[in-house]
């Protein structure tokens, strides 16, 4: 180790003005079973931007994200303790309606994943869960977002066709759709674009920063590219530690602690 | 020693007999099925003509079993078959396919579910003689009465289990991925598992029954003790019900040319129809999936 005088902290995470809070993690720990996937993280989202966060495989960054929509509910083996407030309300408590809560938050996963009906229900589904809607009504909503998700051009003639018939990027925009026609406030991602091709992946990336200045979005992803690309702010996580949380642009061009900047200039990962 | 020197001969051998044996195996199973197959339609075909030769005879489906020496048909068989088949499957499916659902999406890797799977298992290879007696047991000598009804009951004991499994096979394909994705958009469990689910499993889910009425459309044993037979034709399942297998094993027995010529037609009725249904399994089987 070089003696230095000004050691670079372990952890450094950027505080959000709380006026611009959306979402605020506090102390929460993750549990798979006996072993924990996430040790005391930290940290607030910001409203109308994009939250990135990234990190080598295994460092709790799917965990963190299915944390957020209480995903991990479904699973008795898994606990996460700790708070998740979302507009200052506690998510995580056991008296919480999980279901109206993911309703709030939608998600996107990493494969595309249609259900087998028309390409319209497939919009349609999430919305007839929770508002009654006259027929052009709910077609006006499902046009709009399969509009928002860049995709209207390619099936409005064949709204009827399976879902299960489009391309695979066309599947991960119609998943994107499927998950903006409830309206959400906050949408998750989860290494949308993994399973795509480059140009499927830059639509997407394209559609994903259109959608910020209405939703809060935070997107987990594997390509460093992507996340400068696309994110405001940008989270590196390590062995289940939120290590370093900023501005996108200071993280990727001059992150504070050693671990990020070893990630970063890919001495490992 | 080269990458590419000659294989030796003793594998050349070994491989060769190996081969070969797959082969005898494979003829002497498929020529037992052709021999079976070739009886069933050179024996049973006959009842579809007139025994002059000189056209269709129809007396099959339009007729009653007959008494010895006169015409008749298979009406009544047919019939009380048909109608016990689909109380079973009527039955079977709701219990089955829940009973799936259970194991497959709320019961994976719990103590209860496990006991459940391996009893489902042992019913599913229970001798169908047993599950007679069982019905006899229970419904028969109680009600001091042989019935259609009991029939079912006994039939659809058959097909449960068949169901249960297939269903709990074919939902556990489902990937996990789907069933989050219509959580994450709030909807409840069971809205996912009926909205989503089922509706990705359902060709599956169709062809295991579609297999479980293959199975017991040709089941005699259960049937012995429980609808036994009737001469005549009754849509009454309260009473004794007529039924195909039980005609062809008393006809096949007996020392009357016409009866033995009803039972094979009768036998070759319930192939024809239970390879129908197995054909159609498997092309909504085949049906395109998700890549």
């Amino acid at each position: 180790m070089n003696a230095q005088v000004d050691t670079p902290p372990e952890t450094a995470v950027l505080e959000i003005p709380p006026e611009t809070v959306k979402l605020s993690i506090r102390d929460l720990d993750f549990f798979y079973g006996g072993k924990q996937a996430l040790f005391g993280v930290n940290v607030s989202f910001a409203a109308n931007a994009v939250t990135a966060l990234i990190g080598p495989s295994g460092c709790g960054k799917s965990t963190l994200l299915r944390t957020l929509n209480r995903m991990y509910s479904l699973y008795p083996g898994q606990k996460a303790t700790g708070q998740v407030l979302l507009d200052g309300e506690d998510i995580l408590g056991s008296r919480v309606n999980v279901a109206a809560l993911r309703a709030r938050i939608g998600m996107v996963f990493q494969k595309p994943t249609p259900f087998p009906m028309s390409i319209f229900d497939n919009v349609a589904y999430g919305v007839r869960l929770y508002e009654k809607m006259s027929k052009p009504d709910l077609a006006n909503r499902v046009e709009e977002s399969l509009r928002r998700a860049a995709l209207w051009d390619e099936v409005k003639d064949k709204l009827k066709d399976s879902g299960l018939s489009l391309s695979g990027g066309q599947q991960q925009r119609l998943c994107v759709a499927r998950g903006i026609a409830v309206k959400p406030e906050i949408l998750l991602l989860d290494e949308p674009a993994s399973a795509l091709d480059p140009i499927s992946t830059a639509r997407l990336e394209e559609t994903i920063a259109a959608l910020k200045t209405e939703y809060t979005v935070v997107i987990v992803t594997h390509n460093m590219g992507q996340a400068a690309r696309l994110s405001d702010h940008t989270g590196f996580m390590y062995l289940g530690q939120l290590v370093e949380f900023g501005e996108t642009e200071q993280l990727f061009t001059n992150p504070v602690t050693t671990r990020a900047r070893d990630y970063i200039t890919g001495r490992f990962g | 020693m080269t990458a590419f020197a000659p294989q030796r001969l003793s594998r050349t051998i070994a491989e060769g007999a190996f081969l070969a044996f797959c082969w005898v195996a494979a003829a002497v199973a498929l020529l037992a099925l052709t021999a079976i197959m070739w009886s069933l339609v050179s024996q049973g075909i006959g009842g579809f003509f007139k025994p002059d030769g000189s056209g269709l005879d129809l007396n099959i489906f339009t007729m009653s079993t007959p008494a010895p020496g006169s015409e008749g048909g298979l009406l009544n068989a047919i019939m009380g078959s048909l109608m016990m088949c689909a109380a079973a499957m009527l039955g079977a499916v709701f219990v089955g396919v829940l009973a799936g659902t259970w194991l497959s999406e709320f019961a994976r890797d719990s103590r209860y579910g496990k006991i459940v799977r391996f009893l489902n298992d042992v019913l599913l290879s229970a001798p169908s003689i047993l599950v007679g007696l069982f019905v006899y047991e229970i419904l028969v000598a109680p009600l001091k009465g042989f019935s259609g009804f009991a029939g079912a009951v006994a039939l659809g004991l058959i097909a449960a289990p068949v169901i249960t499994r297939t269903t709990e096979d074919v939902l556990r394909l489902q990937p996990t991925a789907l069933r989050e994705a219509s959580v994450a958009l709030g909807a409840p469990v069971w809205r996912t598992i009926l909205a989503v689910i089922w509706k990705s499993a359902q060709g599956g889910m169709l062809t295991g029954a579609l297999l479980a009425f293959a199975r017991i459309s040709g089941e005699t044993a259960p049937l012995l003790f429980t609808a036994l037979n009737n001469q005549f034709l009754s849509l009454d399942m309260t009473k004794p019900t007529a039924n195909l297998p039980v005609v062809i094993f008393n006809f096949a027995l007996s020392a009357y040319d016409d009866w033995r010529r009803l039972a094979w037609a009768g036998a070759l009725l319930i192939a024809a129809t239970v390879l129908t249904v197995t054909i159609i399994a498997r092309l909504l089987a085949q049906e395109p999936r998700r890549s």
